[in-house]
């Protein structure tokens, strides 16, 4: 369910969302951001890794997906850290949570705080974002 | 620099790591969309953003931070992959025809850490993203 800016309250908690990265849709990703470099770091390792920035995109779309931002929003800033390699055809579930919501101007300022975990629960990505949407 | 400089002794204050630019086109933004999920009018309808005061379709900032993913993963292999950290300012809009720089130096290290400065440019050196990204030392 989309909800509204002026609904939101800090510390409020988002709907959990998991999603897979399966091979077919890594290599998607990979050919729409040209990146030559995680396929060469996969083949030498043996491994199926997923891009890192991958997962943090479909993370911030779960939660996009959850709130209403106008249009004119300006995603300000994002922190990210990548705690381990992700693999394709792993369930990763993220969490978000509003970190901070003031008003500067004739801006809203909102700070999204999230964690996405595997199936055993075990931190793989953690994150903030910072948007700014017009009042 | 090769995912060699992951050692300890070629962490030089100052050291570049390897540029990569990419040339944006309207097709490769709606091939991110679809990769992505995220098909904000912003970014891939051209008649609605051309009544925004970006006057145009504008890159997503994600497809930005893969750019510089895949200079990090370049320069520091699984030590990115595993335990890397990016903390960056969207600073201004990527669009159509634009030719996106990417850039980093080794800034500092400190323990176990190494600190890079990263960013994105534009072909006029406007700056897209600004922030630093943080890798062990192996």
């Amino acid at each position: 369910m989309k909800r509204a800016i002026e609904a939101l309250e800090k510390g409020q908690q988002f709907s959990a969302a998991s999603f897979v990265l399966d091979e077919e849709a890594v290599a998607r990703y990979l050919e729409a951001v040209e990146d030559e470099a995680l396929p060469r770091l996969a083949q030498a390792e043996g491994k199926a890794w997923v891009p890192p920035m991958a997962v943090a995109a479909l993370a911030l779309r779960s939660l996009m997906e959850e709130m209403t931002l106008p249009a004119g929003s300006i995603h300000a800033s994002q922190e990210l850290e990548f705690v381990r390699a992700v693999e394709a055809g792993e369930r990763v579930t993220c969490r978000a949570w509003l970190s901070h919501r003031s008003q500067r101007g004739g801006w809203w300022v909102l700070a999204v705080g999230m964690e996405g975990t595997d199936e055993s629960g075990r931190p793989v990505l953690a994150g903030r974002l910072t948007v700014m949407v017009p009042r | 620099m090769s995912q060699e400089a992951i050692g300890k002794e070629r962490w030089v204050v100052g050291a570049e790591l390897p540029s990569l630019a990419k040339t944006l086109s309207q097709e490769k933004i709606d091939r991110y969309a679809r990769a992505s999920g995220d098909f904000s009018p912003i970014h891939v309808d051209p008649a609605f953003a051309a009544q925004t005061p970006f006057g145009g379709t504008i890159a997503h900032g994600m497809l930005l931070l893969a750019y510089l993913s895949e200079m990090l993963t370049a320069a520091f292999g699984q030590a990115w992959l595993s335990g890397g950290r990016l903390k960056v300012r969207f600073k201004g809009a990527a669009r159509p025809g634009d030719v996106v720089t990417v850039r980093g130096r080794v800034e500092r290290v400190k323990g176990e850490r190494g600190v890079c400065s990263v960013g994105c440019l534009n072909q006029q050196d406007g700056v897209l993203i600004a922030g630093e990204a943080e890798v062990g030392i192996s």
